[in-house]
Order: C-alpha cells, then structure tokens, then sequence
C-alpha cells in the first residue's frame, strides 16, 4: 500500500509520523492473540490534525485504525489491512471538570486511572473502570463499551456518554449528544458510536458523567469449596434485591495462580467471592454486607472477612486486579491467551456457565479459568495452552465452538465488554445473523470506503485463527 | 560491519544465542500494559516501541525470525535504566530486564553500534583520571591501558545501566548521555524552566525514579488541577547535579527537594554522594544569601507515596511563608 509519509508529516509533524519497523511491529498487536502489520503510525495531537488525517485516507482509500493503549483483547486494533494506526494517546488533556455540571469533557488519550485521580481530591469519582484501567483510554473504552468491577452498580461506559466530538470518515467534524444525562433530541448517535470499535468515526472528545465519591466502601471475601455455590451465591445476591457495588467470582485456578505470581497465601479452595457494598451513610453499607454474607453463608461460604480500610481493601482486591496476567503462571509449559474471553449470561446461568466452561476445557485439552465481574453477568475465562503445538489451537477452536454454542443456548452475548474485534467476529455472527446486514448498512452510509478499521466485528474474516497471523511462533 | 557481513556474521554465529531461551518466558506475556504506565522512557517518548512490552515484542520478533534487527529496533532495545518497575509489575513473571540485558549482548556481539541510554565518554575533554571507574557499581566502566600512551575509559554497554551517577560526577564533564530520553543535564534545565515560567511552579522536586516513580504518578496525571510543585524524575537522586539545583533557584524556583531512597536502600549507592554534594550546596546558597533550609533532601522508600505527598505539602507551606528569593545571578557562581 502506497502512503504518502511527507503528506502526513506535514499534517502532525516529522516525530508524530512513523513507518520505521521497530513502530509497525510493535503496533501490529494488541492484547490478543493476532498480529499484522500496519503501513504507518502517526499521532495526532489536534482535533484538524485528525480531520486532515482522515480526509487524505479517505482520498486514497487508505485503512486508518484508531488505537488507545491497545489493551483490546479481541484484534480491535490489528490492523488486518494494513494503512495507518491512529495513536489517540497524544491527546490526553482533561479540557474541562465541572462539578457543578457533574462532568467532565476530556480528550480521547486520557487514561481512565488518570481522569479518576484528577476527580479523587474533588470528592468525584468516573465509575466504569474496567480491570485495564491503568493503561485503557476513554476513547477506547467508548469504542469497546467497556465495564468493570463497579458496572454491577454503576453500568458501563455507555451510561456515562453525555456527548462527544467525532470526526467521521470523510473528515467531517459531528457534534454528538448533549451536555445533560439525558436527551431526545434526534437520533441517540453518540451512542451508536458507543461500542463502534473504532469503525464508525474517530471520538476525538468526549463528554462523561461523573459521580460523587461514596464516604464509605466496604470489601468482603468469602470462600467456597464448591465453584457452583459460589455462583449460585451470585445470582441469588443479584435475584434477591441486594445492591452490591462490586460482585466478583474467581475460581480455584485463578487462586492458585494468584498465588504463584503475587505469593497472596489465599486459601486454594473451589472459588472465592469479592463483594462490596458503598454509601454515604454506614448502616446502609453494613445493612447491604451483612445481607451478602447472609446469602453467602447460605450456599456454604466461608471464612468471610470484611473491611472499610483503604489499604486492606487494596490487598484483598490486588489478586483480582492481577489475575489475567498471573494465569501465564498458572503451570509451566502454558501460557494465558485472550481467547473467549467475555461472555454474558443472565443472572440465574452464572453457576451453569462456570462448571461448563471446566468441563469443556477438560474435554479439549486446555485449562479454562473462570472469573469476572459476574454480579453483571459478565463471566470471563481464558484458553491456557501451549501456544507452541499447532494442535493446542485446534483444541482452542473446538473450545469457542462448544462455549459459545452454549452461551447462545443459554440466551447469553458473545462479549459481554471487550468487544468482538476478531478473534469473537466467527461466534458473534453465527449467533446474530440478523444484525449483520444492518450494521453493514450503518457501516455504508458512515464509511461508504470502508476505510475505518475495515473488516472487524461483522466483516471480520469466518476464520479467527486465519485472520492474521497469530503472535505466537507456532511449531 | 557492512550488510553482507552482518547477515554472514548471524549466520555463522547462530543469531540471538542467549535471547533465544527466553522464548517460553516471551510468551508469557499477555501484553497487559501493566508494565508500561510506570516506565520513565515510554513517559518521555510516548511511543509504543519504547514500552517495556514493546521491546519484548521486538526481541520476540527477533528471536522468531519475523523481524531482523534494524539501527532504529537496536537503539530501542538499548533504552532502558534498569529501573524495573517493569518486571516488578508484571504478575505474568516476565523477567522484562534480564531479557533486554541478553538481547543486549546479542546484539553488541553482531557488531551494532548504539547510543541508547549508556554513557558516552568524550576522548577530547577525558583526562583519564578515573574518578568514574569505581562510582559504577555495574562495573561498566574500566581503564584500557593496553596502549600506554593512550589510556582511555571504555564503557560496557551491556553493563551501563543508564543512570547517569558518572556523569554528574565527572569533574571534566567528559560523560554524556544521548539526548531525548529526557535525562541530560539542557534537557532537565529545560524541564525546570518550564515548571517554573510556564506553569508557575515554586517547589521543584527532583525525584529517583526508583523508589519515587509510583507515587509520582499521584501528581503526573494531565490533570486541571495547578499544583504549586513539579516532580522531575532522575534516574537516581546521584544523578542530581549541583547545577541543576542552582538553575533552579536561577530560574525562579522557592525551593528544590532532592528526593531518593533510604541510603542503604539505594541501587546504585547513589544517595551518600548527594548528601556529601547538597551539604556543599548549602553552603554555597549562604553565601548567596540564600536560606539553605531551601534545599530539602528527602528520602523515601518504594510505596511511600503518602509521606512523598505530605512532606511536599509541609515544605510547599513552608516556601510560602518565606517567600521567593530576590534576584540572584547564579550563573556567576557556576561558572556561566
Ligand atoms: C489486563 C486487561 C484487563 C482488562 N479488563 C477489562 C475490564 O475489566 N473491562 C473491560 O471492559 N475491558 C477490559 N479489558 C479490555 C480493554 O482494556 C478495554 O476494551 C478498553 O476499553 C480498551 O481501551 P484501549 O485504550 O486500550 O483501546 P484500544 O485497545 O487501543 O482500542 C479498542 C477499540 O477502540 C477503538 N478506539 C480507540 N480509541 C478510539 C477513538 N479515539 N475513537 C474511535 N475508536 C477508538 C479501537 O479502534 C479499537 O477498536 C482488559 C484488557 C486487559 C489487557
Ligand atoms: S506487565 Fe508483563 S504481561 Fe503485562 S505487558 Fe508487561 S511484560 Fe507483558
Ligand atoms: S527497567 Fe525501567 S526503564 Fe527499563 S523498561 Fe523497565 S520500566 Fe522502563
């Protein structure tokens, strides 16, 4: 593919503009299992900067992918066609906090941990915060809808959107939303580019709802010999009216390999759950805990302990916030791949899902480990496997058939927030064909060159291990 | 080496022979990003390739095969301070830093040249008098003296890890780093300058990257709110020259912190020079009718971010209740 690289020196500079392959390798990956190299990268730092970028791609027919920190777990990034990665992380000013307003107008670079420490000293707090939050930008969790471990009280990334500034594929600036948590003024657009994964426009500011920080969080953790008592804890916490503002599953093996990467001593029983419960007013919040531990003890939790403290909260929850890379260490000789890693199921399916999940993993060879913030349906797992041995990857794709075969028999979602990207395209289209042609149509009449991260989600290729070539050295 | 040669010398040589066993820990590597956030070089560069997971995916793509080594991918490689916040971060256990140390001398064994961050000695103004020699606790730098007329230091660039203590050390100022990591001394100059005429700052601290850097971050975030302090990230608190200080007071600074490990805590033994070389200092503020107690040093451990907040809150108060300094010309002292 021809790029003309001066062009777009001239439009951000010569150091905002690589084609060096020390830059197109390193941005050909993101955090799941492809990899293919793009043509240029190039940083842009002003909202021109973007609309000239794009109205010379769209001129020439050129791919340009939006990227943030890249911690997508599906390929939403990998740019399969070649053309220009968008580095957004050049823009990361925080334009405006106004408490007043309860929002905040940000750029798209802002990392989500950095906007929550600019709201901490003002009592304010943006609650999605998905698990990547050190490094995930809030264009990209815009363009993910992403969620996390608050999403059970909080919603995710797609409650919080006000308004945002887009700059479409033609290089036409749109003024999306409002400044109100509500609106109905025209077509809900802001929200169409909610979940977009960077194909229907490039957010280049956004304008986010804030909260005001609750005085009091309690964390509690309670063990559990049985994975399926503590999913049925889960559901029966959620069915019976309990507000928790954090409800989170890890199974044995995620303990165990915790354990092994952070030396936490946690008890290696069947699964453990965090919960936690916030407010403004502390019988509230102990009302709320003392419900949870009532459920829990119910499905035979044990060794349930509880604590206000900042720093004892840090250290109960700091095994949670690990655990996906500590799963690489789970067993030598395998490694944790970003494979079926997300789905949604309705509350009363938590248990179910869990012990299939062990029990299709068993069958096929691999290690599945079971988590996630299941309070709001989300169950995450991940394929550990050799990455080495060609037939491990067969097994792989034997697992995702059977899983997500199941989580459609079941009424579940292909991804419950990190996206389909393409490692989830093959799963997500068998089960919603009808979305398809749709999306295709939204897709035509915003980017009728098919330029904006072309062939993701419902153009995606029908073979996820064939897409691109996978990050791993195989054989 | 030319071309020809190089491919010859992979060849006949078995390319990357140490970076090659870390295949397995490579694959380890989800590519969360958890290591990136806190390292000082992908802060100052902001690209990518300059990650810590970056460069793995670099030597990953060379050790594969996918990728052969480029002038750009090696000066990558050889960017990094040792600091480890990295590998300290990384639950996945990718021994980030004995992996770059490997690839390193892959790649000095193929014949690269490279500047990265390890030190550079100037010939010309090198009087051989080897005050540097045993400051490096790497043992990174030694004295050839196979030529008896021509004695000179020689620097490992497998060993240097970047820190920059001999070049605040060095009485000719013979050592140097390359520019655009953000660690030479017109670049941090530069910094300081900012601070204080852009954003108006009054407390300029000068922070070790490696106990100060994670509670660092509580201040380095794009945030609206003006805080009347900027944190400088040095290497090691060693690596503070006197002139640094003095610029700046120059520039119009109320007062500099120098905050570094517990001495015993130190990598690289670097905090006892900065004390015997800030007692020096005050002594040349009184003569420029400075108050010394405008100097502060300070010494933190990893984690203790709430004390790094609460001693700069305390010395800021302080500053204000002093006031700035009157006009000084510091450049007269220094020497210009
Ligand atoms: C360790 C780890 C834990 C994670 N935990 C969670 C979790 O708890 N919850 C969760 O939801 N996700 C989680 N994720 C997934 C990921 O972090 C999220 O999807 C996140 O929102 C991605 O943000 P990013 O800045 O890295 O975006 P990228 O990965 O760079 O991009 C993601 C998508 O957004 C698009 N995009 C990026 N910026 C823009 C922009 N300015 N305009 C338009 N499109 C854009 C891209 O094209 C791409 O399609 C996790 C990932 C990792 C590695
Ligand atoms: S912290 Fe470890 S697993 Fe995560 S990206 Fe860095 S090296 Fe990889
Ligand atoms: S050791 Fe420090 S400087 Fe080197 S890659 Fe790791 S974090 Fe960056």
């Amino acid at each position: 593919m021809k790029i003309d690289i001066e062009k777009l020196k001239e439009i951000v500079g010569e150091n905002n503009v690589s084609d060096d392959i020390a830059d197109l390798y390193v941005y050909g990956s993101d955090a799941s299992v492809h990899h293919a190299l793009p043509t240029a990268v190039v940083r842009p730092k002003t909202i021109e900067e973007v609309q000239k970028i794009m109205r010379y791609a769209n001129a020439n027919k050129i791919p340009v992918v939006p990227r943030g920190a890249g911690s997508g777990t599906s390929g939403h990034t990998v740019p399969i066609d070649g053309g220009i990665i968008l580095d957004m992380k050049q823009m990361n000013r925080i334009l405006d906090i106004r408490p007043e307003d309860m929002l905040v107008k940000v750029e798209p670079g802002v990392v989500d941990d950095d906007l929550n420490r600019a709201l901490k000293p003002l009592g304010l707090f943006y609650p999605p915060a998905p698990a990547s939050s050190r490094i995930a930008t809030i264009g990209g969790e815009i363009a993910a809808n992403a969620s996390g471990v608050r999403s059970v009280k909080y919603g995710a990334t797609r409650d919080y959107v006000y308004g945002m500034k887009v700059v479409l594929a033609n290089g036409d600036l749109v003024n999306l939303g409002s400044n109100t948590r509500v609106h109905s003024s025209g077509y809900q657009l802001e929200r169409l580019i909610v979940g977009s994964e960077g194909t229907l426009g490039v957010v280049v500011e956004a304008t986010m709802g804030i909260r005001p920080l609750p005085k009091y969080r309690c964390l509690a953790v309670a063990n559990f010999d049985k994975l399926q008592g503590a999913g049925n804890a889960i559901s029966d916490i959620i069915s019976s009216g309990c507000e928790p503002s954090m409800l989170e599953l890890m199974d044995k093996i995620g303990i165990i390999a915790v354990n092994k990467a952070m030396d936490l001593g946690l008890k290696e029983v069947g699964a453990i759950i965090l919960f936690e419960a916030d407010g403004n007013v502390k019988e509230a919040v102990d009302f709320e805990i003392e419900k949870m531990k009532k459920i829990c003890k119910k499905h035979n939790g044990k060794d349930i302990k509880k604590s206000y403290d900042l720093a004892e909260r840090t250290k109960l929850f700091s095994g949670r916030k690990k655990l996906f890379a500590s799963l690489s260490q789970y067993k030598e000789g395998i490694i944790c791949t970003d494979l079926a890693d997300d789905m949604g199921v309705p509350n009363s399916k938590i248990a179910e899902t869990a012990e299939k999940i062990h029990e299709i993993a068993k069958k096929n060879n691999v290690i599945m480990a079971v988590y996630g913030h299941c309070g709001s349906g989300v169950i995450h797992t991940k394929i550990m496997l050799d990455p080495k041995k060609k037939s491990q990857w067969k097994d792989a794709e034997h697992v995702i058939e059977e899983l997500y075969d199941y989580i459609d028999s079941v009424g579940g979602v292909t991804s419950a927030e990190h996206g389909i990207g393409l490692s989830k395209a093959p799963a997500w289209k068998k089960a919603r064909p009808d979305m398809i042609p749709v999306m295709r149509k939204v897709k035509q009449a915003l980017d009728p060159n098919n330029i904006l991260n072309p062939h993701k989600i419902m153009d995606a290729p029908d073979d996820w291990v064939k897409a691109t070539n996978l990050r791993y050295k195989v054989g | 080496m030319g071309m020809l040669g190089k491919l010859f010398y992979f060849k006949s040589n078995g390319n990357f022979k140490r970076s090659k066993k870390w295949e397995q820990e490579l694959n380890k590597c989800i590519r969360c990003g958890y290591c990136y956030e806190l390292c000082p070089l992908f802060k100052s560069n902001n690209w990518e390739s300059d990650t810590p997971r970056g460069k793995l995916l670099l030597i990953y793509g060379m050790i594969t095969g996918e990728i052969k080594p480029t002038q750009e991918i090696v000066e990558k490689i050889f960017q990094c301070f040792y600091c480890k916040n990295c590998s300290d971060n990384c639950s996945a256990g990718v021994p980030i830093t004995d992996i770059l140390t490997d690839a390193r001398a892959d790649l000095i064994e193929a014949g690269f040249e490279v500047e990265g961050t390890i030190v550079k000695i100037d010939e010309d103004l090198c009087s051989v008098c080897g005050i540097c020699v045993p400051l490096c606790k790497y043992e990174a730098l030694s004295i050839d003296e196979k030529d008896e007329d021509n004695k000179k230091i020689v620097v490992d660039k497998v060993e240097c890890r970047g820190c920059g203590l001999c070049v605040a050390a060095c009485p000719a100022g013979a050592i140097t780093q390359k520019e655009g990591c953000e660690v030479t001394l017109p670049e941090l100059h530069e910094k300081v300058k900012e601070f204080i005429k852009e954003d108006g700052k009054k407390l300029v601290v000068f922070a070790c990257n490696w106990s100060m850097f994670p509670g660092m971050q509580l201040s380095e975030s794009p945030t609206l709110v003006k805080t009347p302090y900027g944190i400088i990230v040095s290497m090691c608190s060693g690596r503070v020259a006197p002139e640094l200080v003095l610029n700046a007071f120059d520039e119009g600074a109320w007062g500099v912190m120098v905050a570094g490990c517990p001495p015993e805590e130190c990598d690289h033994d670097g905090n006892y020079k900065t004390r015997r070389r800030l007692v020096l200092l005050k002594n040349v503020l009184k003569e420029l009718n400075i108050d010394p107690k405008r100097i502060r040093l300070e010494w933190f451990s990893t984690g203790e971010s709430a004390k790094l907040e609460r001693t700069i809150d305390d010395f800021v108060k302080e500053l204000e209740k002093m006031g700035p300094i009157k006009k000084m010309n510091v450049s007269k002292v220094i020497g210009g």
